[in-house]
């Protein structure tokens, strides 16, 4: 047959450690199918259970329920060792009594492949990160994106169905992050190889997955591309983990068609999209992005806009964009406004006028907790 | 013994381990012991248990042992932090020497001590009386409490050192920042960081003192400890019921110290070993405490010198202090037929143990720190037992048991392994105790360093495809070499000169260093013994010399070890 391989499934998968009343559920049924070539993120604050679901797809923790799936066969009774994936560790965890080459040849040589196979293929691996000129220098001798690029070849110079990755950029600098993100996502084009990502990290998912599965508190909040869960997130706390947030008080909210709704804001009317439970909450909060609101020292033009004003309580200058904070009639409102001019900033203590479109806002109902990125991690 | 785990299943490899470690270790430690309780429920044993409070005999033996234990102790750390602190704090020129002259009592033979300081200070000591023309009674509580203190004060002046070091200056500085002064930095800081290292240290001197049997032998005297009237009943009661008796009095002070020191005063420990500590500590600078620290580290490392030199000199002439005629005459009769035999049984025996000491260490700090889940403290406490349980007992309770062959139902389910008419002489006894007795410090320097080292390094080698008894070859033993190195120095050095259990197992075909040195010095033949001691040190520092060498060669070296974790 030549479907491709890597299809992964997991199936109410639960992990639960200790026992008894000290018993604490890590991961709650979480059921996932990866389509082969796929990049899925696991993305989350610590202690959502993120890295323990990807430690029990590799094989490192045995679930206390559920099953993982490859092609259709379950791994349960695999060890680490017998499943075909390579994994890249927070730490890169590379072996400091080898060298870069011996690091790579490792997989190659516990599968018993041949001396002249082996040098080719590391050699290739090599060549294909640009780390050729460090085959003999010991790990210990390359700076920490050498150290992340040889971690990423030694993981798939085996040609594992699924890579497994574990916070791989955490201790890089911000600047080598970047790029790194972009070598990994061509890498796993190229190859096609499925791919599971663990960060907690809300741009490095954005960049690199083709979905995202956002994890809160042992449970799937949502699955959906980059895209779904940034304009059209399931829940306050998905909208406040990835980018920031506005929300504004909701008067009232009747169901118009097609999924939208008829909201009032401060007294103005509009129609925005509501999420499927918005309107059966009791209290629905509209999401309006910063760069979505549009901020001017006096009235703008234009019908469409809906309008409001506010006191400036903080501008802050980032050359390339400026970000106000607003005390207005609907509570606190950030806004950024790309490509600024300068002379035409709002000034602190000022009043200001702001607008949105209310195609760019989203209806959502109102979680129980309320929880800010800041106290979950 | 029962190992749960928690859910998540061990793989092959760790499974036979796991059933080997906790076989071997049932054959090497636990079946002795078992049967020392055994045998000191027969009647003479029993007996001895009972009245052990009302007999005043007894009473005194218990009292004696209790009473060197406690002053061995209090001395020994006392003394131990002193040099640690002179090492850790005083500036002063010949540091590095002192710090190796402190160490060597740790790998010295045993009866130098005792011997050297009767020939210098004893009734006609070359010192006392030669010129002070002082004749003190050496023999007994007073010359024990002096030989033993200088034997173990090395180990708490390197488990002092070693917290001194790793207390973190800033905490000095924090302190003297808010205005207090060296003195009460020392007082107030200093002091209470390091009680966990003191109570380790007065632990683990006890458990020492109590169970030497080599010292109280030589220089006791009159003044019986457990551990020589345990000799006492094999060898001149013949009585192994006695034996086991006085066994059980020894071992269950000595385990219940031993737990106390592993589970409690080490938990205790508030210093961190975690990161490297940032700058410099700060240096003792007034004069009468640099004048103090340095008279009491300079007397010390004196005495311990004169000693070695009384020992090495001793060697080389007639008699010591009474006929100093250079004469080889020792070394021409010792290597002329006398010890030819006991050196070369010893060496190989010895050898024979040591990469199985240094392995089974850690193999068992691998299980307990990697991969068992629940009871890893108990399979830990269990792989400890060998330097947990006196000597002198093991000694008694291998007699007990493989003198004869072990037999369950009538079954002969392991041979005869220890006495006269053994398999290979009695041989396969003493390499097991020297195991069991040397495998415990590659255990505990094996889990130090695996701690150390992130585990993902292994788990990397796992998802590789490597299973578990690859990757324990190919990735776990090479990063623990160093402890698996200091593993083997150890179970070498400790092998060679370790006497009270195997005095128990020697037979006529294997003799055995350290009990002709017994018998040398039992005989009063100091020359001989001071002669023997020489061999045995120059045996032990080409050989491990040698070990160390090997090692080296076959290990890749790794400049910083990779400590980095999650």
């Amino acid at each position: 047959m030549a479907t491709k391989t890597g299809s992964l499934r997991l199936e109410r998968l639960t992990k639960e450690f200790g026992n008894g009343k000290e018993k604490v559920v890590a991961v709650r049924e979480l059921s996932l199918t990866i389509n082969p070539g796929e990049f899925v993120t696991l993305l989350g604050p610590s202690g959502c259970g993120k890295t323990t679901a990807l430690r029990m797809i590799a094989g490192f923790e045995t679930p206390t329920g559920g099953q993982v799936l490859l092609d259709g066969d379950d791994l349960s009774a695999m060890t680490p060792d017998k499943r075909p994936m390579g994994m890249v560790f927070q730490s890169y965890a590379l072996f400091p009594h080898m060298t870069v080459f011996d690091n790579v040849a490792y997989g190659l040589r516990v599968k018993k492949m041949s001396g002249n196979e082996i040098k080719s293929a590391v050699a290739e691996v090599l060549e294909s990160m640009s780390l050729s000129h460090l085959a003999n220098r010991a790990p210990n001798q390359l700076s920490g994106g050498q150290q992340q690029r040889v971690a990423l070849a030694r993981a798939m110079v085996v040609r594992p169905k699924v890579l497994l990755f574990d916070e791989p950029l955490s201790n890089l600098d911000a600047k080598l992050r970047a790029q790194m993100r972009v070598e990994i996502r061509s890498i796993q084009r190229r190859l096609g190889i499925t791919s599971i990502f663990v960060t907690h990290d809300q741009d490095e998912a954005m960049s690199l997955s083709d979905r995202i599965v956002v994890m809160r508190n042992a449970v799937v909040e949502q699955v959906g591309t980059p895209d779904e869960v940034y304009r059209r997130p399931s829940s306050v706390f998905v909208a406040d983990f990835i980018g920031r947030s506005n929300f504004l008080e909701v008067e009232s909210a009747v169901e118009a068609r097609n999924g939208e709704a008829k909201v009032v804001v401060s007294g103005k009317k509009m129609t925005v999209a509501a999420q499927a439970k918005a309107l059966s909450s009791k209290k629905p909060v509209l999401l309006v992005r910063p760069e979505s609101i549009s901020v001017t020292a006096s009235k703008s033009r234009g019908a469409s806009f809906e309008k409001g004003e506010g006191k400036v309580t903080n501008v802050v200058f980032y050359g390339n964009h400026v970000e106000y904070t607003l005390d207005t009639h609907e509570g606190e409102i950030v806004a950024v406004v790309s490509d600024p001019i300068y002379e035409e900033i709002v000034p602190v203590g000022k009043i200001a006028h702001y607008s949105f479109e209310p195609d760019r806002a989203w209806l959502l109902p109102s979680d129980s907790t309320h929880a800010t990125k800041q106290d979950q991690e | 013994m029962a190992i749960k785990t928690s859910g998540a299943k061990y793989d092959i490899f760790t499974k036979i381990a796991l059933v080997l470690v906790v076989l071997i270790i049932g054959l090497l430690i636990v079946l002795p012991l078992l049967n020392i309780l055994v045998y000191s429920t027969q009647p003479s044993g029993s007996a001895i248990l009972t009245n052990s409070l009302s007999d005043v005999v007894t009473r005194d033996i218990i009292w004696n042992t209790i009473k060197l234990g406690l002053s061995v102790a209090t001395l020994g750390t006392l003394l131990g932090f002193i040099m640690a602190y002179t090492q850790a704090r005083v500036d002063f020129r010949g540091k590095k020497v002192l710090h190796i002259i402190n160490l060597v009592p740790i790998i010295s033979p045993p009866f130098a001590f005792a011997t050297a300081i009767i020939v210098l200070f004893g009734r006609s000591g070359m010192i006392t009386r030669g010129i002070f023309d002082w004749r003190p009674t050496l023999y007994g509580y007073p010359g024990l409490v002096l030989v033993l203190t200088l034997s173990f004060f090395p180990i708490a002046y390197m488990n002092l050192l070693g917290m001194l070091r790793s207390l973190d200056p800033a905490l000095d500085e924090a302190g003297s920042s808010l205005g207090a002064n060296k003195w009460r930095i020392f007082r107030t800081v200093t002091l209470p960081l390091l009680i966990p290292g003191f109570a380790g240290s007065f632990l683990l001197l006890f458990i020492e003192t109590i169970a030497d049997l080599a010292n109280p032998l030589i220089i006791g005297g009159n003044y019986t400890v457990l551990a020589s009237r345990a000799y006492m009943a094999i060898n001149g009661d013949y009585d192994i019921s006695l034996a086991a008796g006085y066994s059980t009095l020894l071992l269950l002070p000595a385990l219940f110290v031993f737990l106390i020191q592993r589970y409690w005063a080490q938990k205790r420990s508030v210093v961190s070993v975690t990161g490297k500590p940032s700058g410099r500590p700060t240096l003792v600078t007034s004069k009468p405490a640099k004048f103090f620290l340095l008279s009491v580290t300079s007397l010390l490392t004196l005495l311990i010198s004169l000693v070695y030199l009384t020992v090495l000199f001793g060697a080389f002439v007639q008699i010591i202090g009474v006929n100093n005629e250079f004469t080889l005459d020792h070394f021409r009769y010792l290597l002329g037929g006398f010890a030819n035999g006991a050196i070369k049984t010893t060496t190989m025996l010895a050898l024979m143990a040591t990469p199985l000491a240094g392995f089974f260490g850690m193999l068992i700090a691998w299980l307990v720190i990697r991969k068992v889940r629940r009871g890893s403290e108990a399979l830990d406490f269990l792989g400890m037992l060998g330097i947990a349980v006196p000597g002198t007992v093991i000694g008694i309770g291998y007699a007990i048991t493989y003198n004869d062959p072990v037999k369950i139902g009538g079954v002969t389910v392991f041979p005869q392994v220890g006495g006269g008419g053994a398999i290979f002489g009695g041989a396969v006894a003493i390499v097991m105790v020297y195991i069991i007795r040397s495998s415990p410090a590659g255990q505990r320097s094996g889990i130090s360093q695996l701690q150390q080292i992130d585990p993902a390094i292994e788990e990397a080698s796992a998802s590789l495809g490597a299973a578990g008894g690859k990757t324990f070859r190919l990735v776990t033993l090479p990063l623990i070499s160093g402890a698996f190195l200091s593993g083997l120095m150890y179970a070498f050095a400790h092998s060679m000169t370790t006497l009270s259990p195997i005095i128990f197992l020697v037979t006529p075909d294997t003799s055995i260093l350290t009990q002709k040195i017994l018998a040398e010095a039992d005989q009063g033949r100091y020359g001989n013994v001071f002669a023997l001691c020489c061999i045995l040190i120059v045996l032990i520092l080409i050989i491990g010399g040698l070990i160390n060498l090997l090692v080296r060669r076959t290990q890749v070296s790794i400049d910083r070890p990779m400590v980095t974790g999650r």
